[in-house]
């Protein structure tokens, strides 16, 4: 079978501002996608609610698209009852580290084999220019006119130091580098986050293309992204410099080796079999 | 013929061991036992009993006659010693004066086989004796119970005196029971086992929850069942992750399952209206107990009808079943999984904690009624579709669902407003039809889900009592009880609270005089549905809500102060 990335053309309209962020990561999963040929039937995407979350409908893909901030449990689930498809989550990172930040957390606890690609706009873009967990301290937001007076949090330094199987950052802008890592964290066995750095070019006028073509730099080769401490120095860090690539790769035995092991089948494809009972009640005689 | 025995004593001193294995020791023998359990939310100390009622016949009411208690504890005889019959007996652990004391304690006896680990078992022994159970049943039962080793041998030794010491106590002949063993075994299980049966006779292969009181027991038998029945058991991180996970189970094909109380289930409303809006089945077991907030943790109570039927916000398809003894938390469940998938839909399974934590002697669980057929799209149907459309306009309202992975086919579903194809659009036309779609399917499920409601007692009375769920057993009780002192009422009862047959409930109504309501509950839940359906407002109502069950008696002397 060899997929094209027609296959993957959708009719619906698409809503983002001329000039997001998000349409680089569109290009690079429909390519991803391609070069690992998937065919759309056999992919999920799942989303939650944002402009980030609206990514399956520019695609012709099967799509959960539930509720904010709930995409990674919902895939959880999607992931435990049809195992043979390749489920990928799509999140702003108000989405991903704000309202669901506690699923974020399990999900790397349970290292289920499903990908969540975060689009750092470093705002709620669909709501209009609200802070987000990953605004720095002190920018003047809509909610915040003297400065967002909380942190900003570091899901990779939080990711890696959790274990996290595959952590990794990339840039919207860099299609053919951030379509090569998705297609690796795809193919890694368990959870893996690819954190997206995607100018917003309505609320954010700090993090732009500029910016980052000044600051990001591609890990090299010499980089072993298998030193979990090397890695956190690098997420630690203080400065501007904004590393890109895979930081953090660990084999691990994944939650589908102990929780499903037991299936012969996908649970989706299992019959209602009523005389299953007929087994259990004899315990109770 | 009846014997009730009440075993009370502090947590953490095995009353429930002791209960359980009687209750099984007279399913074994034949004959009908059921056990209610009173427990404080601790792991050690308190007081609290188990009360267990043995007959000829199933007797699922709560009792509060005693006729042998084990008391376990000083606390446990001040409690309960007026509850004794007056051929009452009561074995004490340690001396006591009362005069109904049997001539030894159960402190001597386990002194005379030395230590204390046995104390339940003893006790049991006892009462088995008392009971007419053959030795020979209950050592094959503590065999089974305690594996092998010291603890096998000092239960041994105890069964052995227990045995002896019960034939030298003249109530030894009283409470003998005629048991007439069954002719297919008899099952001796709670109602969160019942629910759990239901589950897998009903299909579920994803069960997502948190744990809570007293939904917790159902979770814990799915997870013990897991590889049995080849499901999916996950604790999920919280309530808001479970319902979300149901949901995405629910999507890719799996019957999916969440269990929760109250509490649980409000995290839990937003992922409620998801699958309104999404269209997929689901099954979410509130068993409730006292709110608000934390309230009594291992209490029950009937409140949360109200929360279910309007959980989540916008108008979308469900349905509400609420089982009015173990043998229904069994049917009801094993219904909503094939109502859910039919129709794309939550449906809840509403019981409470009196209903998961009593325990009962029932037949082996018939799958003769429950259909095997699966509500979605199959591979080859899809194959020989040239399109699909997951939101697909019907007269039912109800969309063909396919999985997705299976076909061609792609799979959309989005909680934002969608075109039939999943997509999300704010175009108004498609708005409405959408909207109207999802309320013809509420209207399809309604008709499909309607029923003849079924009146019981005396029907020709002028007074209809009316209840739900777990008060069933206690009324049905007082009714009989009732009916020799000529105080006849007729009673309706409803297991189904959501849909409701509004037209045939209000030509019900008008034959009533009297409307008499009873509810576990501070204000009336299924009262003031009914009153809002039918406009017919109850005009008595009984209640109670301490966060214990009405015992039948209570419930006798309450209608006879309402009834002429
Ligand atoms: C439960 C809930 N709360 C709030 C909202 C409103 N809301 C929609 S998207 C969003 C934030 C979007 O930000 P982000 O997740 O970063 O995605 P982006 O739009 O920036 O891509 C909010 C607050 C919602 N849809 N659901
Ligand atoms: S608001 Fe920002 S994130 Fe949203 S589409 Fe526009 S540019 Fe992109």
């Amino acid at each position: 079978m060899t997929v094209r990335i027609d296959d993957y053309r959708s009719a619906v309209e698409n809503h983002w501002c001329p000039g997001c962020g998000n349409f680089g990561i569109l290009e690079a999963v429909k390519k991803s996608l391609v070069q690992l040929d998937l065919p759309p039937e056999k992919v999920v995407v799942c989303t939650g609610i944002g402009q980030a979350p609206k990514l399956p409908h520019y695609l012709r893909v099967n799509t959960f698209n539930g509720l904010h901030g709930r995409e990674v449990a919902s895939a959880t689930a999607i992931k435990c009852a049809a195992p043979d498809l390749t489920v990928l989550v799509h999140a702003g990172d108000g989405g991903a580290y704000g309202e669901g930040g506690n699923h974020f957390l399990h999900a790397i606890r349970r290292n289920i084999d499903i990908t969540l690609v975060v689009h750092d706009n470093k705002v709620y873009g669909l709501t209009k220019g609200q802070a987000s967990p990953m605004t720095t301290r002190g920018t003047k937001a809509k909610i915040h006119p003297h400065g967002v007076p909380s942190n900003a949090l570091n899901p990779l330094a939080l990711a890696i130091a959790q274990n996290c199987g595959f952590v990794a950052q990339c840039m919207s802008a860099r299609g053919d580098h951030l379509a090569a890592t998705l297609s690796a964290a795809i193919r890694h066995k368990g959870f893996s986050l690819v954190h997206v750095l995607q100018p917003c070019v309505s609320w954010d006028k700090v993090h732009t293309y500029a910016y980052y073509k000044e600051h990001c730099y591609e890990l090299g080769a010499d980089y072993d992204p298998g030193d979990r401490m090397k890695a956190l120095e690098l997420v630690l860090a203080e400065g501007d410099r904004l590393p890109l690539g895979i930081l953090y790769r660990t084999e691990q035995p994944t939650f589908e080796d102990l929780a499903l092991s037991h299936l012969d089948a996908p649970l989706r494809d299992l019959p209602v079999d009523s005389g299953r009972i007929e087994r259990l009640m004899p315990k109770f005689q | 013929m009846e014997v009730q025995i009440r075993i009370a004593g502090a947590a953490g001193q095995g009353l429930q061991t002791a209960a359980d294995l009687l209750g099984r020791a007279l399913t074994r023998a034949g004959s009908f036992a059921y056990l209610y359990t009173d427990a404080e939310s601790r792991i050690r100390g308190g007081l609290n009993f188990s009360h267990l009622r043995c007959s000829d016949q199933p007797l699922h009411g709560i009792s509060q006659q005693i006729d042998i208690l084990v008391a376990l504890t000083d606390a446990a005889v001040t409690e309960f010693s007026h509850l004794v019959s007056t051929n009452g007996i009561i074995l004490c652990n340690r001396e006591n004066t009362h005069p109904r004391t049997a001539p030894f304690t159960l402190a001597s006896l386990l002194a005379e086989i030395g230590g204390d680990k046995a104390l339940a078992l003893l006790s049991a022994a006892i009462v088995c004796a008392l009971l007419d159970i053959p030795r020979g049943l209950m050592e094959s039962l503590v065999r089974d119970h305690f594996g092998s080793g010291a603890a096998l041998e000092s239960n041994l030794r105890a069964l052995e005196l227990g045995y002896r010491k019960a034939g030298e106590l003249d109530h030894a002949t009283r409470f003998r029971i005629a048991h007439a063993p069954a002719k297919a075994p008899r099952l001796w299980l709670a109602g969160h086992e019942s629910v759990a049966f239901g589950a897998i006779a009903g299909g579920v292969r994803f069960v997502a929850s948190y744990p809570m009181s007293p939904s917790t027991g159902t979770l814990t038998d799915l997870a013990e069942w897991a590889r049995e029945a080849s499901l999916v058991v996950e604790q999920a991180e919280d309530e808001i992750a479970a319902i979300n996970m149901v949901a995405g189970a629910s999507y890719a094909g799996a019957r999916a399952m969440t269990t929760t109380s109250g509490g649980g289930f409000c995290l839990m409303t937003e992922g409620v209206s998801l699958m309104g809006m999404i269209e997929v089945g689901g099954v979410i077991l509130i068993a409730q107990r006292p709110g608000p907030a934390t309230g009594l943790p291992t209490r029950t109570a009937q409140g949360d009808l109200h929360l279910a039927l309007h959980a989540g916000h916008g108008a979308f398809a469900k349905a509400i079943f609420a089982p009015k003894n173990l043998q229904e938390c069994y049917e009801l469940t094993a219904r909503a999984f094939e109502v859910a998938e039919r129709f794309g839909c939550p449906v809840f399974v509403l019981t409470d904690q009196l209903l998961q934590d009593s325990q009962a002697t029932m037949d082996a669980f018939s799958t003769k009624e429950i259909s095997q057929k699966r509500g979605l799209l199959s591979e080859a149907q899809l194959a020989d579709m040239s399109s699909y459309h997951r939101y697909e306009l019907t007269d039912s309202g109800v969309s063909p669902q396919a999985a997705p992975g299976i076909s061609k086919h792609v799979v959309v579903v989005d909680s934002d407003e969608h075109d039939v194809d999943g997509h999300l659009t704010e175009k108004p036309i498609i708005a409405e039809q959408m909207c109207q779609k999802r309320l013809r399917k509420i209207a399809s499920l309604k008709s499909s889900l309607d029923f003849e409601p079924i009146v019981e007692g005396q029907k020709s009375s002028p007074h209809l009592v009316i209840s739900w769920g777990s008060t069933y057993e206690t009324l049905r009780e007082a009714r009989n009880h009732l009916k020799k002192k000529n105080a006849l009422f007729a009673h309706l009862h409803l297991s189904q609270v959501w849909p409701l047959p509004v037209e045939r409930l209000k030509a019900l109504f008008a034959r009533y005089d009297r409307i008499i309501l009873v509810e576990n509950n501070a204000v009336p839940e299924l009262g003031s549905l009914l009153c809002e359906c039918t406009q017919r407002a109850h005009d008595v109502f009984i209640n109670r809500f301490d966060g214990r069950p009405f015992s039948v008696e209570e419930m006798v002397s309450r209608l006879t102060e309402v009834l002429p």
